[in-house]
């Protein structure tokens, strides 16, 4: 392996001439928490499906963990693990009976019992699956979805309908399983969860990777960063719109607001520290990742 | 397949709808039936004892039941909330998981048949087998043509609540005209045509069972609704 975990060239595919997938290009590399984000219909379940061999496609070139999913998936089937979009376990079937039956489908790599008590699990082992909460079941999915000890974990809307709380505990438990070795690609539609959570970003948009990089990056799309903060007099902003970066400046009476890209915040703080103006108030306010994956897919990027 | 059919049985264990509808309802329909008609030889019933009968035919009271019901809501059930889908994520083909469940099912038939036999042992008594193996081959098809039956209603279906819908529509004809409530003797010239090409299993094992004929004449439905029912089968699964 050269750290690369998946590589996505040209990926094509139609439903019954729809064309769903028209020319998907990413890659993951290894160790990373890999985010594919975007609106319904933009083609990501269906992509996941694909690069985990759970879809055939019509063209293009998918590689992972150096194998190819569509020749090879039973060589790929151990070393992956994956939480569907819309699965479920049967009501009746217990918490402790579904880390026994599938850790002995993976052929007991781990011992569940283990697996239980790292993932909090041990405490319901006899209770039922539909008695389960929404995190509860969440916690359930991501233990089945590492049964197998993966080097690839596919989490494909696993903290939707969650609340706040159990979202975030979920988060962690995300971010242990990549601790913990795992190379984990996350479907989302929670921009604050890619932000939060990926090292890396793909936003898909009918059926491509419209920008594809770390959010800090992307975040850029999301227009300029906004620069406030106290002033007496307009007389301090001369000449700030000639700062490198600067887009606007304007003055409201008792305020300054100066808008510009990134690399503008530091220069322009450094240009009003030159002049002797410290205001106690300064706020930068950046565009979120949503602010920028909207302004993408709006923009028709 | 043996860790899945083990978890399977397990989960039917506790749906008490599922054991009522495997073990309480066809020892009811003996216990019933038999009394009502009582133990008289009866041309209706082809010169045999209709309580003989009724101990007969309530052998294919569960296959009819449990393939038509049982099976096609616990197999919808599965398609419907994506467990199936699971399995398949985690390595375990569909097939194998559907496999599963029609071996629970035949499990809990042949469970259900033994207590009606039980029961009857007690009560009526169970009547000797005149053509023995012809009725045990009445005995295979029958359960394998009602399984497959019940495979294509669970892929056919969007829902468990449709399965369970088209299941019991598909139950109550065979039951009532395929042997389970009138005998065919007594039935008018139409209804015993339409009898006929029903797939009925009970038939198909009463008819050896009791001597009317070494090999029903239900065998041949029997088997040409087995065989649209696999290639149905095959066409729903690869629909998916």
């Amino acid at each position: 392996m050269d750290g690369t975990a998946i590589e996505v060239s040209d990926l094509r595919k139609d439903y019954d001439g729809r064309p769903v997938l028209r020319g998907v290009d990413f890659s993951v590399a290894e160790g990373e928490i890999f985010g594919i984000a975007g609106r319904n219909g933009a083609g990501k379940t269906t992509t996941v499906e694909v690069v985990q061999g759970l879809r055939s496609f019509d063209s293009g070139t998918v590689r992972v963990l150096g194998l190819d999913p569509a020749r090879s998936r039973s060589e790929l089937r151990p070393l992956i693990g994956a939480q569907l979009q819309t699965s479920a376990l049967p009501d009746r079937l217990r918490v402790g009976e579904a880390l026994q039956l599938f850790a002995g489908l993976a052929g007991d790599v781990v011992d569940w019992r283990s697996l239980a008590a790292v993932w909090g699990l041990d405490g319901m082992l006899r209770q039922a699956f539909g008695t389960l909460s929404g995190g509860q079941r969440q916690r359930l999915f991501l233990a089945l979805a590492l049964v197998n000890r993966p080097r690839l974990v596919f989490l494909d809307e696993l903290t939707q309908g969650l609340d706040p709380a159990a979202r975030r505990g979920t988060w962690a438990l995300i971010e242990q399983a990549r601790d913990g070795g795992a190379t984990v690609v996350l479907v989302t539609h929670d921009m604050d969860e890619a932000e939060r959570l990926c090292d890396r970003v793909a936003v898909m948009s009918d059926g491509v990777v419209v920008a594809w990089g770390a959010p800090s990056e992307l975040v850029g799309f999301g227009g300029p960063v906004a620069m406030r903060f106290s002033s007496s007099s307009a007389s301090v902003l001369e000449g700030l719109e000639r700062v490198p970066g600067v887009v606007e400046v304007r003055f409201d009476g008792r305020a300054a607001a100066v808008s510009g890209e990134p690399r503008s915040v530091v220069l322009v703080a450094a240009e009003l520290a030159r002049r002797g103006v410290e205001p106690d108030d300064f706020t930068v306010v950046r565009p979120t990742l949503e602010d920028s994956v909207v302004a993408m897919l709006d923009g028709g990027l | 397949m043996s860790r899945l059919a083990l978890l399977e049985a397990r989960l039917l264990a506790r749906d008490w709808t599922v054991l009522v509808f495997a073990f309480v309802f066809p020892v009811f329909c003996m216990v019933v039936l038999a009394g009502v008609f009582g133990d008289q030889p009866d041309d209706g019933f082809g010169n045999v004892r209709p309580d003989d009968y009724y101990v007969v035919a309530s052998l294919g009271v569960p296959v009819i039941a449990l393939c038509l019901v049982g099976l096609p809501v616990s197999l919808a059930s599965y398609r419907e909330r994506g467990v199936l889908r699971r399995f398949e994520a985690f390595g375990v083909p569909a097939w194998r998981v559907v496999a599963a469940q029609a071996l629970v099912t035949l499990g809990l038939v042949v469970v259900g048949a033994v207590l009606v036999l039980a029961l009857a042992s007690f009560t009526y008594g169970i009547p000797s087998v005149v053509y023995g193996w012809q009725t045990a081959v009445g005995a295979v098809v029958g359960v394998v043509c009602l399984l497959l039956l019940g495979v294509v209603i669970g892929l056919a279906v969007p829902s468990a609540r449709a399965a369970q819908a088209v299941g019991l529509l598909a139950f109550f004809p065979l039951y009532l005209l395929g042997g389970g409530g009138p005998p065919r003797g007594v039935m008018t010239g139409p209804m015993a045509d339409i009898a006929s090409a029903l797939p009925s299993p009970i038939l198909a094992i009463t008819d050896p069972w009791l001597g009317e004929h070494q090999f029903s004449g239900q065998l041949v439905a029997l088997g040409v609704w087995a065989v649209a029912a696999f290639v149905a089968a095959v066409v729903f699964a690869r629909r998916g």
